[in-house]
């Protein structure tokens, strides 16, 4: 097939390009609900249009992809596309927008493809230092499609991974790249809306898996996780080389969630306290009793060093990155600014609660088949991963920040 | 399922978009009245076969399946055209 110069952005190019606040425009060619469900979403909103292939076929009407592609833009879209932008093909595995791509370019639109698709925006992984010392190294390993985040915490050779990603060959590159041993693997969390990498990585690397014991009962179908796991109680302290970590029993999200303090300087909050929001406390089917002991944890997580670094588990938007490109912000500055924060230091008791369950998201049907699997309940192939772990996050109350 | 039809089409091992444009082209060659059987391996086909018959003219899904043959998971899609 002849190509014109139409260009791929790899999924690395596209965060680069949303991180930069780069101009251009979104034709995404997927199904609506698709589209509806998880879409490219930058630190500020993107100018997008939907359009399904198979919509540009019979609008088009012809025989092939490229010439109904051409006949659909100029017949019914051209008003739609602007011509003074970038305007990035989208669609779910990144080879029909490689057509639509080369349609655009051959109609004179600047043009590139996404390639590997919304599968491979989704599947992407971001590695980012928090600090980079001989002693202690903390670097944030982020899912940016999806705003899911996990941290890995190395000192004098050693590491601890927290809340590893399903995809574990990335943990495991980065402990060879930067020559440390993974001697061990927790999830602050039974996670509902990804599936963890953490039993998966932990035996990879012959580690422990961490787990708190009331995370090791799936909540809604009330049964033992079959996984094989370490159990974590308040106050137990992970040393990895030079450095201790403290585990702080937080329930509220969940009711065997923790936090790792390390010292006065960082705090992994898990999903507790995010940068623009709070974790919500419903995922375990029992909002209103899990929202109160969500209050006593949160106000419990205030009371430290105003200095600790929050390092959160989840971010609703790539807006939330600081200068570095982190998920991360001192603690004192997210009181001041999170909503959630202060409603729950400033509010009474029954005023935090209502803000709680007046802003619950919608609670997504496969977030139960998500603990499932990561319960050891349910085992999906690679395909049926995928798609539980399809779009964005919503660990997080919907009430953002200032 | 017993669903009769005229022609067959093998996709299997096909990329999106090809199962449905090729589809969309053979079904051009049939008669009105006439079935075609389309076996893909490509999962979103099943979505993306769905959407399509819902916007375009002269076009019905009879059916959907799933079936494993040779062992691989396949999506097979009955589609009639009506005019």
């Amino acid at each position: 097939m002849k190509k014109n110069g139409e260009s791929a952005w790899t999924t690395e190019d596209l965060l680069t390009r949303l991180e930069r606040l780069e101009k251009f425009f979104v034709l995404d060619v997927r199904n609506r609900d698709e589209f509806e469900r998880f879409r490219l979403e930058g630190r500020e909103p993107l100018p997008a249009v939907n359009v399904p292939y198979f919509e540009m076929l019979e609008l088009g009407g012809k025989d092939e992809m490229v010439d109904s592609v051409i006949a659909c833009v100029e017949q019914h879209l051209a008003g739609l596309l602007p011509r003074d932008q970038l305007i990035l093909s989208v669609c779910a595995k990144g080879d029909t927008s490689e057509y639509v791509a080369q349609g655009l370019e051959q109609l004179g639109y600047t043009s590139a493809n996404l390639k590997g698709g919304m599968r491979a925006w989704g599947n992407y992984y971001a590695i980012r230092a928090v600090v980079e010392t001989p002693d202690l190294a903390i670097y944030q390993i982020s899912r940016p499609a999806r705003g899911c985040l996990s941290h890995v915490v190395a000192s004098d050779g050693k590491a601890l991974v927290i809340d590893p990603l399903r995809h574990v060959d990335v943990y495991r590159e980065l402990a060879q790249r930067k020559s440390f041993e993974i001697v061990g693997v927790v999830d602050t969390h039974g996670h509902a809306d990804h599936i963890s990498g953490g039993p998966a990585l932990a035996s990879a690397c012959g580690a422990p898996y961490y787990l708190h014991p009331y995370d090791a009962i799936h909540p809604i179908d009330v049964l033992p996780a079959t996984i094989c796991y370490e159990m974590i109680r308040d106050g137990h302290i992970f040393t990895v080389g030079r450095v201790e970590l403290e585990a702080l029993h937080i329930p509220g999200h969940t009711l065997g969630l923790i936090a790792l303090r390390l010292g006065d300087q960082y705090l992994f909050t898990g999903d507790s306290i995010f940068i623009a929001s709070i974790a919500r406390p419903d995922l375990g089917g029992r909002a209103e009793p899990w929202a109160l002991l969500h209050r006593q944890s949160l106000l419990k997580l205030t009371e430290l060093p105003g200095k600790i670094t929050v390092l959160p588990g989840h971010f609703s938007s790539l807006a939330e990155q600081n200068e570095a490109g982190l998920f991360a912000a001192p603690l004192e500055e997210l009181k001041r600014r999170s909503q959630g924060l202060q409603v729950l230091t400033r509010g009474s008791e029954e005023e935090f609660i209502r803000y709680l369950l007046e802003n619950l998201p919608v609670f997504p049907s496969e977030y139960v088949d998500i603990k499932r699997v990561n319960a050891g309940l349910l085992a999906p192939s690679e395909d049926e991963a995928s798609v539980l772990e399809l779009g964005k996050n919503v660990c997080g109350l919907s009430g953002g920040a200032s | 399922m017993n669903q009769p039809f005229d022609k067959l089409l093998d996709a299997r091992g096909m990329n999106c978009p090809m199962p449905l444009v090729n589809a969309r082209k053979e079904l051009g060659k049939l008669e009105p009245g006439q079935v075609l059987k389309v076996v893909a391996t490509d999962r979103g086909s099943i979505a993306d076969f769905q959407g399509w018959t819902k916007i375009a003219k002269n076009v019905e899904l009879l059916a959907q399946e799933n079936e494993t043959m040779d062992g691989v998971n396949v999506y097979v899609h009955y589609v009639k055209r009506t005019a």
